[in-house]
């Protein structure tokens, strides 16, 4: 009994020469989150964390509320990230090599297969969850004042994810993926007055399927101009989202509904009279 | 009181902005503080869960269904039966097949999207209640509605050369 006390004291002991020490006090600026005081802090204090505030209503809380979905489909832009990179290491963007490469990755490449297979159902998962995400919001009214902006914001994200999606679709330089971005690239044609500009910029030419040009083109804009600028706003997507008092939370009861509550508690006050 | 000295420099006094609190904040914040509950560990904890969960989910889909990859592609070779566009695009291409390519393909989407983002600059309710905007909620619904309609025709009811195609006679449908 004593000998279990003792070696308590000396785990103790250890656990707290470590936190008082100055390593982890420079990493650690406050105690761990269980007292409201460290719970603020931390949420002001860590560069991830502030973009949620430090307090939030309990009705907005509710999974059923947001279903999570706006969460979600960050969760699967970093996931996207993560495999994205994942395969860059393997995956050499010229017309020659792009679909061997991506053979490979089921062939060779340890684990290439499952991460090509994540990265390819996030990325479906994602236009899906997003599109949710926009219904969801449009259905509790949470574009009213004061966060019409934000909205604004969100449907170029959505415009974003599309793009995103379908310049990755040529990648693997199979038949499929080719001819679905000729098919999309010849709707850019179609623009009035800019259209064939449109289509030479994106097919990288003046040919009508895409080329080794086209290739590179899509790729860049894949692995890094779309994801830079997604980056960028959805930063600030999530910033106006704090700044707004955080999720508008559940719609509240109809003009009428109140009316009708109204009445009903002058009826009550004058029947208690 | 109009005074007609100037203080000293050194006794100016130095102001650093602490907080702007506007009027409309004050009231959201006061209604907040009544019900709110802290963000740590409330809000991150099923952020936690449902990364989670989206984890497991996109895991058991990459062991299971093996993404696709077609023969490679090759310019001398006869094009597939049917040209498609990506899943999420196929409703534009269904309209291709009613309206002009210039409607269909780039002033129809372009309106949409303009649409869809003027939608809090149009509707100039300000209640966000059910019963109080059933106008915005039919004409969102119908929107929605009539998309995934032309993106399932597009999908799956669509053969060569985009004709009319039972899912059950023949399948021309990739991700």
């Amino acid at each position: 009994m004593s000998e279990q006390k003792e070696q308590r004291g000396a785990v103790d002991k250890f656990s707290h020469s470590i936190k008082s020490s100055q390593i982890w006090r420079s990493i650690f600026r406050h105690g761990y989150p269980d007292t409201p005081l460290n719970q603020s802090l931390i949420m002001m204090g860590n560069v991830f964390l502030h973009l949620h505030p430090v307090k939030m209503s309990k009705q907005a809380l509710k999974v059923t509320y947001t279903w999570c979905l706006g969460g979600i489909s960050f969760f699967l832009f970093l996931v996207l990230t993560i495999t994205g990179v994942f395969l860059m290491f393997y995956y050499v963007p010229a017309s020659s090599l792009a679909y061997t490469d991506v053979q490979s990755m089921s062939t060779t490449i340890a684990f290439g297969e499952i991460v090509r297979n994540m990265h390819r159902w996030a990325a479906h998962l994602m236009v899906i969850t997003v599109s949710l995400h926009m219904i969801r919001v449009f259905y509790h009214g949470a574009y009213k004042p004061p966060r019409e902006f934000n909205w604004v914001i969100g449907v170029v994200l959505f415009l974003l994810t599309l793009l995103l999606s379908f310049t990755g679709y040529l990648l693997p330089w199979d038949e499929i993926g080719v001819i679905a971005i000729q098919v999309g690239s010849a709707m850019a044609s179609f623009a009035p007055i800019v259209g064939a500009a449109m289509h030479r910029t994106l097919i990288g030419g003046l040919e009508q399927s895409p080329t080794g040009n086209t290739l590179i083109r899509f790729y860049t804009l894949h692995v890094l101009f779309l994801p830079l600028v997604a980056a960028v706003m959805m930063a600030v997507h999530f910033w106006r989202i704090r700044k707004d008092g955080g999720a508008a939370g559940p719609p509240p009861p109809s003009i009428r509904e109140e009316a009708i509550k109204e009445e009903e508690i002058k009826k009550e006050l004058i029947l208690s009279r | 009181m109009a005074t007609t000295t100037t203080p000293a420099p050194s006794a100016q006094k130095r102001y650093r902005t602490l907080a702007v609190v506007k009027q409309e904040s004050v009231t959201r914040i006061e209604r907040q503080l009544e019900e709110s509950v802290f963000v740590w560990p409330h809000l991150l904890v099923r952020e936690f869960l449902a990364a989670v969960l989206m984890t497991i989910v996109l895991t058991l889909l990459s062991i299971f269904i093996a993404a696709p990859l077609h023969v490679r592609f090759n310019p001398n070779f006869p094009p597939p039966a049917v040209e498609k566009a990506p899943w999420y695009f196929l409703g534009l291409q269904e309209l291709l097949h009613y309206f002009p390519p210039t409607l269909a393909g780039v002033l129809l989407p372009g309106w949409m999207l303009i649409g869809l983002a003027a939608i809090p600059y149009i509707d100039n309710n300000p209640s966000r209640a059910y019963a109080d905007r059933k106008l915005a909620i039919t004409l969102f619904t119908m929107f929605i509605v009539f998309n995934v309609v032309i993106i399932i025709i597009g999908s799956f009811f669509r053969g060569g050369g985009w004709v009319w195609t039972w899912p059950w006679v023949g399948e021309f449908f990739n991700l």
